[in-house]
């Protein structure tokens, strides 16, 4: 039997970015908030200092800041008549643990949608006719870029973003991408240096006619005072954000940008150590009663809340509805059933450029968000007419590291050891770029999530089961894309050799093993049709209207870009609604 | 290939090691080229030394003439020995810190910033402004290749308790100030990251001190993005004093050559 703790106003499923800033919001707006984190405590200056954390293999090969996959995993397979076994082993996306969660071992490109991303099929249907979307579960967000846009702005202030804005206020600027929605303010700061190939990405890009830009990045570059009062710094360019913490201070992540500023507050409360086990729920079984965790004691406690915030990563707050029984589980036998559909994820594609001895990249001296984009080919910035697919993708020459063990570029039909292989890492690393093509993915009634029949965690729990594998669209998308970045890869100078590859490929699966990014989407989608999304345009479930839900489970298909900025705007414009609305009468705030 | 300390500079006054005793200069004496130009085959000092190509004879002999008061323009009116010493060990009173050993680019990059007003200095900015650029970066490699140790400087008596917060934040800086720690960029023994980032470990107390407090109020604001105010305006006088007063206690490992190295895995405070 649980002990029965004394209830809160708010219980937080999870200390990350969506956690933090419900908690930092809601304490504010007088809410008593408790955050329930699975993993330790751990703060930029103590935990995330070179030279340690500057260990390759303890944080990038080890995955250290990761999540234990004997606790907690995923089974997997690729379609229903495969049987899914358990990924034992992190690879394709690595979800963090502890506070500040993912976004503590982030790279830091902050983007936003696109606002016809946000409609996607009402501007598909408007522009092609509907049946370009057969066969996919493709749906508008049920919220528009212009309604999302304060809360962007908000966290590119959170931030520090920096950049160079190419729509501001509807009028476009030079140098930024002419494709994004109007900004209500420019990037709080200037963007990141351009290395030598980043540079000549560009001069090459725009020779062709593409519109480059400096990739939107919050490691930050000049020392900044973010919304809330906390200092960053800038950025040093020391090649060590994805995979680790950064002891500069200079990568925003959810510690120094939003914890610290909230740690203090009379109103919050953080448990580390405690792993939700379920939603609890009333009687009638319309509404939240709130969450039973183990605590840091490996007792088993039950935590009252007026309200419950689900803020775990996209996949585990899928997981913890299922085991829940919150909302209805999909079934792709009818096709019916919302939780657990519209699963998707990222389609990764990229050219390696090996450039000769005349031109130096020093990829040690690089960023996470460190990158030189077009976006000429992303969403539906380009015509899809008698191209067979939707979507697309940005192609950016990325400068994010030059680490030892996993940075070794080697030319095409290198042999993959042995002298031969030592030789071509020699010529290359210092003088090699790659060029990402960072694909969307639609949703399809065959991708989904749902619970294992026959694996369970450490807690006794079925696990989640991903059954996944790139739909047709997007291996159409996905290669259309590719030859554009090669394309460019070719035309720029000085350059003896370029590879490909890429995970979507036709005829390939995909596979969990190599990483790709940890960008999984869906599962619990927002939408004005509880038929067809978990949560309303609020974020609140329509099953229990004290359950709101935060994160990137929460996109109705994954849009060409990277889901912190997305997910983040949607956090605020959700607990927008809590503070000025929900809170002051508690119902559903949109008629089923 | 380790050299013997003793065997470096021939000056007999200077008894190398870690007891090195430096002795008031004696300016008939000069360093011994041919242990320098030797010191240059170790990779660890030929890095440290680099400017903008691998320094040969030439640029060391050149920068010990500039070093010695002497250059293409009729001298920069002083001799950087007079107050750095011959050997590089400056004083103690804040304003003149050593320089054998540190990082010939970062030493290159403050003359430049002396000679352009980047780095504000009425003595230092008229000295660099007379300097050649070729001048500039012997003088920067030839301090660069001199073999650098613990100094036998007496530290003041130090509040143990305020040591130890200086080695708290070299170590791992303040989660409730937001101050990174020290190791981050300055190397895990504070021995610097050569070419930009200078050592720490046995540099005056005096004049880290005073180079925080110049980067808090602003006068000094010529290191990449500025990122040393960020960090100093988190800093109380306290704080600068105790990590100033711990550096200058750790060990600055002898630069004789890898092995030398070596023998310095663990710095602690005295």
């Amino acid at each position: 039997m649980a002990t029965e703790l004394p209830k809160t106003d708010v219980v937080i499923v999870g200390a990350g970015w969506t956690g933090l800033a419900a908690a930092k919001e809601l304490a504010d707006a007088g809410q008593r908030c408790v955050v329930i984190e699975r993993g330790d405590w751990r703060h930029d200056a103590t935990n995330f200092g070179a030279p340690e954390e500057h260990d390759e293999l303890k944080y990038a090969r080890r995955k250290e800041h990761m999540i234990d996959t004997p606790t907690k995993t995923l089974s997997f397979r690729n379609n229903s008549d495969q049987t899914a076994l358990p990924m034992r082993r992190l690879g394709s996306f690595l979800p963090g643990k502890g506070l500040g969660g993912a976004g503590i071992h982030w790279n830091g490109q902050l983007w936003r949608p696109l606002p016809s991303d946000l409609q996607m099929r009402s501007h598909y249907a408007e522009r092609y006719g509907e049946s370009i979307l057969d066969g996919m579960n493709v749906q508008d967000w049920g919220v528009t870029y212009d309604e999302l846009e304060p809360h962007l702005d908000f966290f590119d202030r959170v931030c520090g973003t920096a950049g160079v804005a190419g729509n501001l206020n509807g009028e476009t600027q030079e140098g930024g991408n002419p494709f994004e929605g109007p900004r209500s303010a420019d990037y709080p700061n200037p963007p990141m240096k351009a290395s030598p190939p980043l540079q000549m990405f560009r001069d090459t890009a725009a020779q062709m006619g593409y519109n480059p830009f400096h990739m939107p990045s919050a490691n930050v570059t000049k020392a900044y005072e973010n919304a809330y009062g906390a200092q960053l710094h800038p950025c040093t360019y020391c090649g060590f954000c994805e995979r680790f913490g950064c002891g500069y201070f200079a990568k925003a992540d959810p510690i120094i940008c939003i914890y610290d500023v909230v740690k203090d507050h009379e109103n919050f409360e953080l448990r580390m150590n405690s792993q939700v086990l379920r939603v609890e729920k009333s009687a009638d079984g319309k509404t939240a009663t709130g969450v039973t965790y183990i605590d840091e004691n490996g007792q088993e406690v039950f935590q009252p809340a007026d309200t419950v915030c689900l803020n775990a990563y996209a996949l585990w707050n899928v997981h913890l509805m299922l085991v829940s029984g919150l909302g209805t589980p999909y079934d792709p036998e009818t096709g019916e059933g919302t939780v657990g559909r519209n699963y998707a994820y990222q389609t990764i594609a990229a050219a390696s450029v090996f450039f000769d001895e005349n031109v130096w990249s020093n990829p040690f001296m690089g960023a996470g968000a460190l990158g030189m984009t077009i976006d000429d080919f992303n969403g539906d910035n380009f015509d899809h007419t008698d191209l067979g697919f939707v979507g697309g993708g940005y192609i950016s020459a990325n400068q994010t590291n030059g680490r030892p063990i996993n940075y070794q570029p080697t030319p095409p039909d290198t042999p993959s050891w042995g002298a031969e292989w030592k030789q071509a890492v020699r010529e290359s690393y210092l003088h090699h770029v790659g060029i990402v093509c960072h694909g969307s993915s639609v949703a399809v009634p065959e991708n989904y999530l749902d619970l294992d029949p026959t694996y369970k965690d450490a807690y006794g729990q079925p696990l989640l089961r991903m059954t996944f594998d790139f739909p047709e669209n997007d291996r159409k998308m996905s290669a259309y894309v590719l030859s554009k970045a090669e394309e460019i890869a070719r035309n720029m100078d000085n350059v003896r050799a370029v590879g490909t590859v890429n995970r979507a490929a036709e005829g390939e699966s995909y596979s969990v093993v190599p990483y790709q990014t940890t960008h999984n989407t869906g599962g619990a989608v927002i939408g004005t049709d509880p038929a067809t999304s978990v949560v309303n345009r609020y974020g609140q479930m329509w099953d229990h209207h004290n359950v709101f839900v935060f994160g990137a489970c929460l996109f109705p298909q994954n849009l060409g870009y990277n889901p912190t900025g997305p997910l983040m705007g949607l956090a605020y414009w959700t607990l927008d609604h809590m503070k000025n609305d929900y809170l002051q009468n508690p119902r559903p705030l949109m008629d089923a | 290939m380790k050299l013997a300390r003793t065997a470096i500079l021939a000056i007999a006054s200077v008894s190398l090691g870690s007891a090195a005793i430096v002795q008031a200069q004696d300016q008939t004496e000069e360093p011994e080229m041919s242990e320098l130009e030797r010191r240059l085959d170790v990779d660890s000092v030929l890095f440290n030394a680099t400017i903008k190509e691998e320094p040969d004879d030439d640029l060391l002999e050149l920068g010990r003439l500039v070093a010695m008061g002497s250059s293409e323009n009729g001298g920069s009116g002083m001799a950087c020995i007079t107050c750095h010493g011959v050997d590089g060990e400056g004083d103690g009173s804040g304003a003149f810190p050593r320089l054998d050993g540190q990082a010939g680019w970062y030493m290159y990059k403050q003359l430049q910033d002396y000679a352009s007003g980047d780095r504000p200095n009425r003595v230092m900015s008229g000295i660099a402004q007379r300097l050649t650029e070729r001048e500039r970066e012997a003088v920067s490699a030839y301090y660069a290749a001199m073999p650098s140790g613990d100094l036998d400087t007496a530290h003041g008596s130090m509040d143990g308790t305020l040591l130890q917060w200086g080695g708290q934040l070299a170590a791992v800086g303040s989660a409730e100030k937001g101050i990174p720690a020290c190791v981050n960029c300055h190397g895990a023994q504070g021995t610097g990251l050569p070419p930009s980032v200078p050592y720490l470990a046995g540099q005056y107390a005096g004049y880290m001190e005073l180079q925080l407090e110049l980067w808090t109020d602003g006068t000094r604001d010529n290191d990449a993005m500025d990122v040393m105010s960020t960090i100093a305006k988190k800093m109380t006088e306290e704080d600068m004093r105790a990590v100033s007063e711990y550096y200058a206690r750790v060990s600055n490992p002898a630069t004789d050559g890898a092995e030398a190295q070596a023998e310095y895995d663990m710095p602690a405070a005295e």
